[in-house]
């Protein structure tokens, strides 16, 4: 990491652990040392990024990169992107779907919705492994704003 | 009540016969009965004139008799004129009456008798007046005395009445028939047009029940007709519904063994990476006093990786299959697309894309396109092409230069068939429809493959609205059948809800 970018906290929403797994070593691999913290579902991570409240303001002056699933549990990860990208305080976040779906409408809406990057999961790890870790090398350039 | 049409037909026909029959009798007795009004007003005016002529003749003869008795009384000639008169005219009288009786035989006999009487008076008649014409007064009266006259006379008179009578009571019977023919004629036309009225009131009557009833079917084919189309709209829905629920569950499905199955081929990489580094702590190691030590190292360097490559071509088997179904299943969510397609160039793209494999080994393709342009969805029909047109190549027989012929021809029903022929190694009777099926293959698995071309191309075909078949003998060939409607839109139109 160069030395005048922030350190930006990772946001992983993902239930399948084992995936959660695979994405935090490969990025890793890529030289992404940021912290990444990992939800298994959609309530509490509203929670984290939102507040109890939803109201935003548990986010003001931070800086994080939203990876996201949208296949989850108790929400689809296109309600949480909604949600975000309307938020005053979270909208400016990049939000990394990343997911196993590959169906042209539901890529249209979640760009639609704000969605910064699209990327679906190679089903062979080898492709896996390696979109992760240009994702990473990715992160390790991009520019985060801070929260209002 | 149901007329049927056999029925009606044969009521209508049966009841025409009648009416024809009754106008047929009507006509025929009017022209009888008419006929015979002739005949009575012919004998009537016969007895008028048999009849008149014997009262002209009586007339006659009383003249005679009467200027007889004038003359003898008064001895004047102008009282002898009546006789002279009447007598010249008599013997015509009697020659018209004979001829007025002629119709009538049994008077003949009167007739005669009359004839003889008249004879004898006139024979009277003209001797007095002879006498008293000469001057013979007496004479003539004592002939007058005798009686001979009014004899003759009286029997004269008896034969004038019977022969009047008898031609009255004619007269009178041809009134009485003429009036009987008239009211025969009017009782015949009133039956007649009785019957005629009812026939043409049944006719009538049928024509309208049976055309009730021809209208009351056809609402009834018409409601049915209505009912059928919504029943068939309503499967036709289901059908669709219950197609895309099938082709959501295998998109889901294969998506959901997708996640761990990630997981397995990842934490399988890891694992791998991980026994790697194990096995090369392990090789440089060499502590072979250490029994449990010399058991770990075998574990490590040959046990765990030939489980790992085992569990990893078991994970590949199993995505290239996932893949497979859901290469099959999004092709069925697939808009199509229907186009006008120059058949004849696609196939030669297509041949082109293998050209280069067949000529590997002297083989020849050729295309023999007899269908100018098709509509229907480009991309469906290539794949198709070029994955029959490919297993072609892939399972030709190597002992032989591989020839392939593609052939196109409209056929009825507005379709097109396209035949993919090779001959290739040949396909055992027993698998003609195995090997449409998904993961299924045939033969000597001399080649790499998951079995799903023909599989993937008969969803395809079918999605198109046709259908596919092979015909092939093992060791010889193979031919690939493919029908299709000519558009694709006809076929769109009447399965889309």
């Amino acid at each position: 990491m160069s030395t005048d970018v922030k350190p930006v906290t990772i946001i992983m929403i993902e239930d399948d652990e084992g995936h959660a797994r695979l994405i935090e070593k490969n990025v890793r691999r890529a030289g992404v040392s940021n912290e990444v913290i990992p939800f298994t579902n959609g309530t509490d991570a509203l929670d984290f990024l939102l507040g109890a409240d939803r109201s935003g303001d548990v986010s003001k002056g931070r800086q994080y990169l939203i990876l996201l699933d949208l296949n989850l549990p108790d929400m689809t990860g296109v309600d949480i992107l909604e949600k975000v990208k309307n938020n005053e305080h979270t909208r400016r976040f990049p939000v990394v779907v990343l997911t196993t779906t590959d169906d042209q409408r539901e890529i249209q809406r979640c760009y639609d919705l704000g969605a910064n990057v699209y990327i679906t999961k190679p089903v062979d790890y080898d492709g896996f492994a390696h979109a992760i870790r240009q994702l990473g090398l990715f992160f390790s350039v991009i520019q985060i704003p801070e929260s209002d | 009540m149901p007329i049927s049409t056999n029925v009606a037909v044969r009521a209508t026909a049966a009841m025409l016969l009648v009416g024809f029959l009754a106008l047929a009798a009507i006509v025929g007795t009017t022209i009888w009965l008419v006929e015979r009004n002739n005949v009575y007003f012919t004998e009537t005016l016969e007895a008028r004139i048999a009849r008149a002529t014997t009262v002209n003749l009586r007339n006659l003869l009383q003249d005679a008799e009467t200027g007889q008795r004038g003359f003898l009384l008064t001895n004047e000639a102008r009282y002898r004129q009546p006789y002279d008169e009447a007598v010249p005219q008599i013997p015509a009288a009697v020659d018209a009456m004979f001829t007025a009786l002629q119709p009538y035989p049994e008077m003949q006999r009167n007739a005669e008798q009359l004839r003889s009487a008249i004879t004898d008076k006139l024979a009277e008649l003209a001797q007095t007046m002879e006498l008293a014409s000469s001057g013979r007064l007496a004479d003539a009266i004592a002939i007058l005395h005798t009686d001979r006259g009014k004899v003759a006379m009286d029997a004269a008179r008896t034969e004038f009445v019977s022969i009047i009578d008898e031609a009255d009571a004619r007269i009178l019977d041809g009134v009485q028939d003429q009036r009987d023919a008239n009211i025969a004629l009017r009782w015949v036309t009133i039956i007649g047009a009785f019957i005629i009225l009812a026939v043409v009131g049944a006719a009538v009557w049928t024509v309208l029940a049976y055309t009730r009833e021809l209208a009351a079917a056809r609402r009834e084919v018409e409601a049915a007709n209505l009912g059928l189309e919504d029943r068939v709209r309503e499967r036709t829905s289901d059908l669709f519904k219950a197609n895309e629920e099938i082709q959501r569950f295998a998109y889901i499905v294969t998506h959901d063994l997708r996640a761990p199955l990630v997981n397995i081929m990842g934490f399988t990489s890891e694992l791998e990476t991980g026994i790697a580094s194990l096995r090369n702590y392990m090789a440089n190691r060499d502590d072979s006093e250490d029994l449990t030590f010399a058991d770990a190292k075998l574990a490590a360097t040959e046990d765990l990786p030939e489980a790992i490559g085992f569990i990893r071509s078991s994970t590949r088997k199993m995505d290239a299959l996932i893949n497979a179904i859901l290469k099959i299943s999004r092709e069925g969510r697939r808009q199509l697309k229907p186009e006008s397609i120059d058949l004849a160039s696609m196939v030669d793209a297509s041949i082109a894309a293998i050209q280069h494999q067949v000529a590997d080994n002297g083989g020849t393709a050729v295309a023999d396109i007899k269908v100018p342009r098709v509509t229907t969805d480009k991309l469906s029909l290539e794949q198709a092409l070029g994955n029959l047109l490919d297993n072609a190549v892939k399972y030709r027989e190597p002992t032989r230069p591989l020839t392939i012929k593609v052939r196109a021809a409209l056929v009825s029903g507005n379709r097109i068939t396209i035949d993919v022929e090779d001959n290739g190694r040949g396909i055992a009777d027993t698998d003609h429809e195995r090997v449409f099926e998904l993961f299924r293959r045939s033969g000597i698995q001399s080649q790499p493959g998951e079995g799903i071309g023909l599989a993937h191309v008969r969803t395809m075909v079918r999605s198109l609205g046709g259908d596919i078949t092979l015909q092939s003998k093992l060791g010889s060939g193979t031919t690939f059948t493919i029908s299709l409607p000519r558009d694709l839109r006809v076929h769109l139109g009447s399965t889309t809800p």
